[in-house]
């Protein structure tokens, strides 16, 4: 069951369910290396792609590799190569860090006394250096995600998911740790997934994205050109009644969108031309009183792709 | 400003294939549970009657040094399987092992189902029965110090101050009764601890309940076969379903006079259950977003 080229992660028609609710349907996916950030709302699938990434879970329908190694059967292999930050706080209480990373170095399969030496490396990178013997439990909240990046980095992965690794740190604690993913994702021989709500986040640290939407892949590629290639954006500040005018929009198939400030941000298919908005305006007899050709984010992106509130 | 204090360096290492890929947890389990309070103490202490018992063999074999004490009970003075037997089933011994329980086994798997850190462990090449059995095993190695280590060297001990084999002449299965109640006796308790610390997220409940549910058990029956009298109610009591195991294999007296066979059904039941629950709770996956 090969599926050629050598790709870090090559899923084809990937399902999945949970009891009636189908998590993942149709889903297939080609990763090389570098940075790719996985997106979507609550209940898009990301978390169950990646258990079946990492073998937790077993796909009903479709078939994958990761690294090389069968989805279904390689499981061990797999997870041998691969690193795991959860979202979760995990710890064992009673231990300090460097216990705590080795151990989990030595479950890998790396022989003890190198797992004792590599934990203490991987925590001077991830910036625990002179915490390394302190008990578990008087550790930070940034601290604690800091150490759930080293014992994903111990037995030196090959490929790190790393799922929401900012999530309840303050500015500074998530620019360090931005930082460190930048740093792992420029390794050109680790590649990183990263699933996250933070879309700044993705856009910092990932070249790729994927977009996932009730359990499909709603888009993939390349954030430039996933960026270039679906629409414009505009924002728009209108006086008069804009009810027809909306409507209009939509029937030629923008999207519209109204933030808190009472902009409008017009999502315009890029076959459309912009002098659109201002012949509909003036059919509709609205002024156009600002107009702002605007650079789309990951978070338009997003917004557009999966057609939630940006 | 970088929090980086050192580079990322590849590890140029080989992977090792473990034939016992639970071992580390095991050597964890241990070590943690000897840094935990007064469990140096408690754990000492629970050894007091494998050095009476062993006092017994001396003087069972130097009774003419010991006329003084010729009074003692018939027991110390008759060593046979029965005197194994009296040490692997004694109040005492089982009373301590549970205590030992609460501190080795009743934050096994509730730690980690509290602290999050099951997905960490089958994020390894780690299967659920290499978990499973990392985690009995650190049961297995403290309760085998307190029955299978102790009684074994009561028989070697008896063979050294006799300076005869009569006993093993007279009971050659001695030594295999004595492994076969220390596994009994072990398996089951590791079964009923994991079972408990696998139900509950607080490893202090855990604590509770493993004790509870022990002397909830002998004081259910006491109160019962007080009203009713009848046999059967020890059924009730863990500590007389123990005792019934080693029946057939020491030629002991049954307790009430019940048959054994229904204590050993007993706990194998809860054995079994312990394995479903274990199976069912122990799982990489635990959140549905």
């Amino acid at each position: 069951m090969s599926l050629s080229a050598p790709a870090n992660i090559e899923l084809k028609d990937i399902a999945f369910s949970y009891g009636r609710i189908r998590a993942l349907q149709g889903v297939s996916l080609v990763l090389g290396s570098g940075a790719t950030g996985l997106l979507g709302p609550n209940g898009a699938g990301k978390s169950t792609l990646l258990r079946i990434l990492l073998g937790f879970l077993v796909p009903e329908h479709g078939q994958g590799q990761v690294l090389g190694y069968d989805i279904r059967t390689q499981q061990p292999e797999i997870r041998r190569r691969v690193g795991y930050m959860p979202e979760d706080d995990c710890f064992l209480p009673g231990m300090d860090a460097v216990t705590f990373t080795s151990y989990f170095g030595e479950l890998s399969g790396m022989p003890r006394k190198e797992a004792m030496k590599r934990a203490h490396e991987v925590l001077f990178y991830v910036g625990l250096g002179e915490a390394r013997y302190r008990l578990l439990e008087t550790y930070s909240a940034g601290m604690k995600q800091r150490l759930k990046l080293a014992q994903a980095l111990v037995h030196d992965p090959k490929l790190l998911f790393l799922d929401e690794p900012t999530s309840n740190l303050d500015p500074q604690g998530r620019r360090e740790i931005l930082e460190l993913m930048i740093d792992i994702a420029s390794k050109r021989d680790i590649h990183v997934v990263i699933s996250s709500h933070i879309l700044s986040d993705i856009e910092t640290v990932c070249g790729r994205v994927i977009i996932l939407n009730k359990g499909r892949v709603a888009a993939q590629g390349l954030l430039a050109d996933l960026r270039e290639t679906h629409f414009n954006l505009f924002e728009l500040k209108l006086k008069g009644e804009r009810e027809g005018f909306l409507g209009k929009l939509e029937a030629a198939g923008c999207r519209v969108e109204e933030t808190e400030d009472q902009v409008l941000r017009v999502f315009m298919p890029t076959d459309l031309d912009k002098r659109t908005i201002f012949r509909l305006a003036a059919e509709e007899k609205v002024q156009v009183r600002h107009f702002l050709q605007s650079r789309t984010s990951l978070e338009d992106l997003f917004a557009q792709t999966v057609g939630v509130e940006g | 400003m970088t929090i980086r204090e050192k580079g990322y360096h590849h590890w140029d290492g080989q992977f090792l294939e473990r034939r016992h890929p639970w071992w580390p947890i095991t050597r964890l389990g241990i070590r943690l549970t000897f840094k935990r309070k007064f469990f140096k103490f408690i754990f000492s202490s629970s050894l007091l009657p494998a050095v009476v018992f062993l006092a017994g063999i001396y003087i069972s074999e130097r009774l003419e040094d010991f006329r003084g004490m010729a009074r003692i009970e018939s027991l110390l003075l008759n060593i046979s399987a029965k005197y194994f037997g009296a040490y692997l089933t004694a109040d005492f011994l089982l009373f301590m092992a549970v205590i030992i329980l609460v501190f080795c086994a009743a934050g096994l798997v509730a730690d980690d189902l509290k602290h999050n850190t099951l997905q960490l462990y089958f994020a390894r090449p780690l299967r659920k029965r290499d978990y499973l059995l990392g985690k009995a095993s650190v049961v297995f190695f403290f309760l085998f110090l307190l029955t299978l280590v102790p009684g074994l060297l009561l028989v070697i001990f008896k063979l050294i101050f006799s300076g005869s084999f009569r006993l093993l002449r007279e009971n050659p299965w001695l030594p295999l009764a004595v492994l076969a109640y220390s596994v009994l006796f072990t398996l089951f308790l590791t079964a009923y601890a994991l079972l408990l610390s696998s139900l509950s997220r607080n490893g202090r409940a855990v604590s509770l309940l493993i004790f509870g549910v022990y002397l909830f058990s002998d004081m259910l029956f006491n109160i019962l076969y007080g009203i009713f009298h009848s046999p059967y109610l020890g059924l009730l009591s863990m500590r007389t379903n123990l005792k019934l195991l080693a029946v057939p294999l020491f030629g002991l007296k049954p307790p009430l006079g019940l048959p054994w066979g229904y204590s050993a059904g007993l706990l194998a039941a809860v054995v079994a259950l312990a394995a479903v629950v274990l199976v069912k709770k122990v799982k990489g996956v635990s959140v549905i977003r």
